[in-house]
């Protein structure tokens, strides 16, 4: 199975066509978000939403703010053009620690066997046995604890190398508050999320790890980890990779819920789950700003579905079971 | 059977000691200063008091100790009382709820129960049923439908989802308010004439034949029951929908074709019973669903359960009580997901055979 076979199965479905230029269009809003959207003059961080004003009532749609005001007068269209940037720099990041954290496990589970895969498969469980928000909660809720009083540990590296790969800031200065508040978040969804795809690595390498070639190479006297990595992975990861990739979208979703309750972006940042939580103060009135639920709730919906219905696509095609049976 | 059900049930102190770990490993993130923080309800007047809490509790111990005492309890050398103690039943003080943890579950489990329960009734039924339908007509027009519905229900944000409904439902056509009851219900049913056997609305109103009350509390409940059932339903239905499309390649279906059967028949007799199996085995997953949707639902709706006073400890960064809430909403899921397992062996022989 290549690349070629799944791209010319998915442009035959048409849901999966409508993902994909859905996709397409937040990739162009993300790339060109100063355009759309430009950022003033004054503004010392283009990801804090402009203010126009102070007023704490939220005001429906104008000419000058398209999308309308939430309360604290932050522009809807702004903050939802540059959510898309938070969006996949979350989303990427995070599936790439996933992705590579279930991988390494998973595939160390299979081919090493025994009390080793035991032992991983056990962590595995253990961690899934965890209700996933209520444990990043949790632990969103530990660690802006511990980052408060900004000792040099090993957590403190790891949110530095987070907040390189997600904002590009430099390893070597202490980490904005902003940013900061986003990692946490990030560092609960990356604990709590990797557990599926060490599950599928291990079935995938289990099913290529008793083949012929994985045999000549050990009578060949190659070596454990060559083995693995040279021979093994690239025949079982490719589907892993592809279901991995379309994690985007719930772990944005999980992300918005945590900015929601307040845990994960900060006030104005350009976040959607962020501006959403604006409109738990203003339930009974919510008919009449409708706009601040509306705009951005579509704007995740959108996104998250796009990838989805990419993913739900791929499922079928890589799936083995239902080849051949359409 | 029976040696598949103790296999099980061996298993789950494995699970209980190792998600007590993890817990308590984020609670030993935190120094010893700051977890003193936690008791402290007003700032010390004397030099030395959190010191002196540090020493009582003694949270510059070991962490191995330390997780001694947090799981089976400390023994006071003065008196000899035994204190603390996951193990139990003592998850620590929760600063927001201004008692124990324990005593905030017990006083706020009801709503969420009731929650739960309604939610995952109808949808249960309901996800299978739909699964059903699309998988007997597959890739015609019900099956394409109920496949975006599913994609759509999957990729909605519950808090979105939810104040949608209030938006429509409540903000503008004022059907259903939230909360759990309205104010002139609420005050009877703190009255002493009516009993609360059971602290869910629902039921008590039922058994105490109060039909206006149970109409109030219904009409409170549809939003959230609603909200939180749509992740799960679109879940569930793409489950049963591809178990089902299973079941209906295999041989014994095309057998009892060919043995004339009416397709009614093929498929209700045959078919369901098989397919619906591993709809068991995600149970679990589906009481896991539950559980996250709790806390967003609740705080939306203004119910006051255990999942809006996750989120407001959280928000007040009072780890005990969030450490306390998760490891309890832990062991209900590890005894829910033995239920499952127990139920996935007694329908499957294969299972329990192996």
């Amino acid at each position: 199975m290549t690349l070629g076979y799944v791209l010319k199965k998915l442009i035959k479905n048409p849901l999966a066509v409508a993902g994909l230029i859905l996709l397409l269009a937040f990739v162009i809003l993300a790339i060109w978000a100063p355009v759309f959207a430009p950022v003033p003059e004054n503004s010392r961080d283009p990801y804090m939403i402009p203010r126009d004003g102070f007023s704490s009532i939220p005001v429906p749609p104008t000419e000058e703010h398209i999308f309308g005001t939430t309360e604290g007068q932050y522009d809807i269209f702004y903050g939802i053009v540059w959510g898309t940037r938070t969006a996949f720099r979350i989303g990427v990041v995070i599936t790439l620690f996933t992705t590579m954290i279930g991988i390494i496990i998973g595939s160390f589970a299979a081919y090493y066997g025994g009390w080793l895969d035991e032992l991983l498969m056990r962590i595995t469980e253990i961690f899934q046995a965890f209700p996933f928000l209520l444990t990043a909660i949790t632990l969103t809720s530990v660690l802006q604890a511990v980052y408060g009083r900004g000792e040099g540990n090993f957590l403190i590296y790891s949110a530095k190398l987070l907040a390189f790969l997600t904002f590009g800031s430099s390893i070597f200065e202490n980490i904005n508050p902003i940013q900061l508040s986003i990692i946490t978040g990030m560092i609960s969804i990356i604990m709590f999320g990797w557990m599926t795809i060490a599950r599928v690595t291990r079935g995938n390498i289990l099913a290529v790890k008793n083949f012929e070639y994985s045999l000549a190479a050990r009578t060949i006297g190659a070596k454990n980890l060559r083995i693995l990595f040279r021979h093994l992975m690239p025949n079982a990861i490719f589907p892993v990779l592809v279901i991995a990739s379309m994690n985007i979208g719930s772990y944005v979703l999980t992300f918005a819920a945590l900015s929601f309750l307040g845990l994960g972006a900060q006030v104005g940042y350009a976040d959607w789950g962020q501006m959403i939580s604006f409109a738990r103060n203003w339930i009974p009135s919510l008919a009449e700003y409708s706009h601040i639920v509306v705009y951005p709730g579509v704007a995740i919906l959108l996104f998250v579905l796009a990838w989805n219905l990419v993913g739900d696509a791929l499922r079928d095609i890589l799936d083995p079971r239902l080849r051949g049976s359409r | 059977m029976i040696n598949y059900i103790i296999r099980r049930l061996l298993i789950m102190p494995v699970l209980v000691a190792g998600i007590s770990v993890v817990i308590f490993g984020m609670l030993s993130l935190l120094t010893p200063y700051e977890r003193a923080a936690l008791y402290v309800t007003d700032i010390p007047k004397r030099q030395g008091a959190i010191e002196s809490i540090i020493e009582k509790y003694g949270l510059d111990d070991p962490i191995p100790v330390q997780y001694w005492h947090w799981m089976v309890g400390q023994k006071d050398e003065d008196t000899g009382e035994i204190s603390g103690g996951v193990l139990r039943g003592d998850l620590g003080w929760s600063k927001v709820g201004k008692s124990t943890v324990a005593e905030v579950i017990g006083r706020r489990l009801p709503a969420s129960a009731e929650l739960a329960l309604w939610s995952a009734l109808p949808l249960i039924g309901l996800s299978i049923w739909m699964g059903i339908r699309a998988a007997v007509n597959h890739n015609k027009f019900v099956d394409q439908v109920l496949r975006v519905a599913a994609i759509a229900g999957w990729s909605i944000p519950t808090f979105v989802f939810g104040l949608l409904l209030l938006l429509f439902f409540y903000s503008r056509l004022d059907w259903f308010p939230p909360g759990r009851l309205s104010i002139e219900m609420s005050q009877v049913v703190l009255s002493d004439s009516f009993v609360q056997y059971t602290k869910m609305h629902t039921i008590d109103s039922l058994l105490n034949l109060r039909f206006d009350i149970f109409k109030d509390a219904i009409r409170h409940l549809v939003l959230p029951v609603v909200t939180l059932s749509v992740v799960s339903w679109a879940f569930l239905l793409r489950v049963t929908r591809s178990s089902m499309l299973d079941t209906l390649r295999q041989d014994y279906i095309t057998t009892a074709r060919s043995k004339g059967l009416p397709e009614g028949k093929v498929v209700g007799r045959h078919a369901v019973p098989n397919g619906l199996i591993p709809v068991i085995t995600v149970g679990g997953l589906t009481l896991i669903s539950l559980f996250n949707g709790v806390v967003i639902t609740e705080t939306i709706f203004n119910i006051k359960g255990i999942g809006s006073f996750m989120a407001q400890a959280a928000a007040s960064l009072d780890v005990v009580s969030v450490l306390g809430i998760t490891m309890f909403s832990s062991l209900v899921l590890i005894v829910g997901n033995l239920v499952v397992d127990v139920l996935y062996g007694v329908v499957d022989p294969r299972i329990r055979l192996d």
